[in-house]
C-alpha cells in the first residue's frame, strides 16, 4: 500500500538530511504510528505521501504508484484516495460542521445531492450528529477535529494520514479521537499517524516506527513510545 | 453545480477587493481606450490617404508677367501629356473668389490682399499621383511658371501628424496597460491570500488545478472585460459628442469615423481586455503564488 525505498530528504540550505535513507513498508489496513522528537523527519513523510514534496534520491510508492514521478496534473486526482488530519484542524471558520465537509465534496465535482445524503452520514459516524449546523468557533478542539476526520473520510480515501491529530487536545479528548481512528481503521481503512504523544502511543498498541535524526531506529509491531 | 460555485466564487471575490477591481477597471480602460483610438486614427490614416490621395493635384503657378502664347502652348502641352488625367485652369480672378469664400471669417486678411495678388495656375491632377517628380523634370523649365506644388507634400505632413497621435495613443496604452498588469497581478495576490484557507483545504482534498484557478483567472478576466466595455463607452462618446459635436468644422480636412468603426471596437477591445488579463492571472497563478 505504502512504500519508501531509500528515501533521502535534505531541504534546501539544511546542514543535514530530513529523512536518511528510510524504506519503510506499510501493508492495507495497518495502523503505524511514527515517533520522534520533534524534527526528526516524522513530519516529512507525511509531506512525502502527498507528493508535497519530492525525495532527492529513493522511491516513494502509493497505492501502487510510483509518487515521485508523478506528472503535477495528476497529483489531484491522486490525492482523494487520501484523507488528511492536522494539529491545527484546518477548518473553514466561516463555514459550518456541515459545510466544511459538504466543501470536500464539492470542489471535487460531486453534487449538493451526494452531499446532502453522505455528509450526515460521516457525521453521524464521527459522532457529531446533532451539531451539523456549528460553526468552528461554536466547537470544542476535539468537536472540531472530529470535522476534519469527518472531513478527510467523508470521500473514503484507502489512506488516513495523521500529522499530531491530538496535539492541541487534552488527553481524555485525545483518546476519544483515538477511538475514532481506530474504528476508521477496522472500516480496512490505512492509517498512519506521526505523533509525539507516549500515552496515546502506550495504550493503542499498534505498529510503531521511530524515527531519529532521520533516520529508523525502530520497526515494532505493537509497540510502546519506549 | 460547478459553474454556479466557480460564479459565485468570482462574484465575492470582486466584491471583497472591490477598490482595487476599481482601479483595475478604469486602468484598463484608459489603456484601451487608448489603444482603441490608436487603432481607429490608423484605420481613419488610411482611409483619408485614399481620400484625399485621389483628389490631389499638382498645381503649377504661373508668372504675373506670363504671356498668352505661353499660357495656351502650356495648356495644350499638359492635356496631350500621357501622365496627366485633366487639367482645369483657374483663372486670377476664380482664385480670388475661392480665396474670398475660404477666408470669409478673417475679413481683415482678405481686404489685405488684393485680387490681382493671386497667379493664375494650373491645376494638373495625374493619372499616377506617385509621378509629380517626371511633371516637375519634365515643365520645370519651361517660361512662365513660377512653381510647381505637388499637394502630397503638404498632406504628408498632416498625416505626419496623426501618425505621431497615434503612436502617442499607442505609448499611453502601453504604458497604462502594463500598469494594468501589475494590478491584475496584484489582485490576484490579494485574492489568493484572503483565500489562502479554502485554496489550502482544495489542494489538500484533490480539487483540480482548474477548479481552484478559475475563480481567480475569471476575475481578471471579468475586470478586463468590464474595462473594455468603458474603453468602448470613452470611444463612442469622444465620437458623437466631440469629433461630430465640439469639433465639427474640422469634419472638412477630417471625415467623420464611421460608426461601424467604433462599434468593431467593442469586440476587439473585450477580446484583447480578456485575453491579456487571463494570461496574465494565469501567470501570476502559477509562477508568483503558486496556487
Amino acid at each position: 500500500m505504502i512504500q519508501l525505498e531509500q528515501v533521502t530528504k535534505t531541504y534546501p540550505k539544511a546542514s543535514r538530511p530530513s529523512l536518511d535513507d528510510v524504506s519503510v513498508s506499510i501493508d492495507k489496513g495497518d495502523f503505524v504510528f511514527f515517533i520522534g522528537p520533534s524534527g526528526s523527519g516524522k513530519s516529512t513523510i507525511i509531506k512525502l505521501l502527498l507528493h508535497e514534496i519530492t525525495p532527492n534520491s529513493g522511491k516513494v510508492y502509493v497505492n501502487e504508484r510510483d509518487v515521485t514521478t508523478m506528472r503535477s496534473w495528476k497529483i489531484p486526482t491522486f490525492r482523494r484516495s487520501i484523507g488528511c488530519v492536522f494539529q491545527d484542524f484546518r477548518l473553514l471558520p466561516n463555514r459550518t460542521a456541515y459545510e466544511n465537509v459538504a466543501f470536500a465534496l464539492e470542489v471535487i465535482g460531486k453534487s449538493k445531492g451526494v452531499a446532502r445524503r453522505v455528509v450526515p452520514e460521516v457525521l453521524e459516524l464521527v459522532g457529531l450528529g446533532g451539531k451539523e449546523h456549528r460553526y468552528p468557533h461554536e466547537l470544542s478542539g476535539g468537536e472540531q477535529q472530529r470535522v476534519a476526520v469527518a472531513r478527510a473520510f467523508v470521500n473514503r480515501p484507502l489512506i488516513l494520514l495523521a500529522d499530531e491529530p491530538t496535539g492541541n487536545l487534552d488527553p481524555d479528548t485525545s483518546i476519544e479521537i483515538m477511538r475514532l481512528l481506530d474504528r476508521i481503521n477496522r472500516t480496512g481503512t490505512t492509517v498512519v499517524m506521526v505523533t509525539h504523544d507516549s500515552n496515546i502511543v502506550n495504550q493503542m498498541r499498534r505498529r510503531v516506527v521511530e524515527i531519529e535524526s532521520g533516520r529508523i531506529v525502530r520497526d515494532q509491531p505493537r509497540g510502546v513510545y519506549g | 453545480m460547478r459553474a454556479k460555485y466557480v460564479l459565485s466564487e468570482v462574484v465575492t471575490g470582486l466584491w471583497r477587493n472591490v477598490t482595487m477591481t476599481i482601479a483595475m477597471m478604469i486602468t484598463m480602460a484608459v489603456s484601451l481606450t487608448m489603444l482603441g483610438a490608436s487603432m481607429l486614427v490608423y484605420k481613419q490614416v488610411d482611409r483619408m490617404q485614399s481620400f484625399f490621395y485621389g483628389k490631389v493635384e499638382v498645381s503649377i503657378f504661373l508668372k504675373t508677367d506670363v504671356t498668352e502664347a505661353q499660357r495656351t502652348s502650356l495648356q495644350s502641352d499638359l492635356k496631350g501629356d500621357p501622365l496627366v488625367q485633366n487639367v482645369i485652369y483657374e483663372s486670377r480672378d476664380t482664385a480670388w473668389q475661392r480665396f474670398k469664400t475660404q477666408f470669409k471669417d478673417a475679413p481683415d486678411l482678405v481686404n489685405a490682399t488684393k485680387p490681382d495678388s493671386l497667379p493664375e495656375s494650373f491645376r494638373v491632377k495625374l493619372k499616377n499621383p506617385e509621378k509629380f517628380q517626371a511633371i516637375y523634370n519634365k515643365y520645370n523649365n519651361r517660361d512662365g511658371i513660377s512653381e510647381i506644388v505637388d499637394q502630397r507634400k503638404l498632406l504628408a505632413k498632416i498625416f505626419g501628424i496623426f501618425n505621431s497621435m497615434q503612436n502617442v495613443a499607442l505609448i499611453v496604452s502601453i504604458i497604462q496597460g502594463v500598469a494594468a498588469l501589475l494590478l491584475v497581478a496584484n489582485m490576484i495576490q490579494i485574492a489568493a491570500y484572503s483565500k489562502r484557507r479554502e485554496v489550502a483545504v482544495m489542494k489538500l482534498v484533490g480539487a483540480s488545478n482548474w477548479f481552484i484557478q478559475a475563480p481567480f483567472v475569471l476575475e481578471a478576466v471579468f475586470a478586463g472585460l468590464v474595462g473594455a466595455v468603458l474603453a468602448f463607452a470613452a470611444l463612442f462618446v469622444a465620437k458623437t459628442f466631440f469629433l461630430e459635436g465640439a469639433l465639427k468644422s474640422l469634419q472638412t480636412v477630417f471625415p467623420p469615423i464611421p460608426t461601424g468603426d467604433v462599434l468593431l471596437m467593442l469586440p476587439i477591445l473585450a477580446g484583447i481586455g480578456a485575453a491579456v488579463n487571463a494570461i496574465a492571472g494565469w501567470i501570476t497563478l502559477r509562477f508568483y503564488v503558486r496556487v
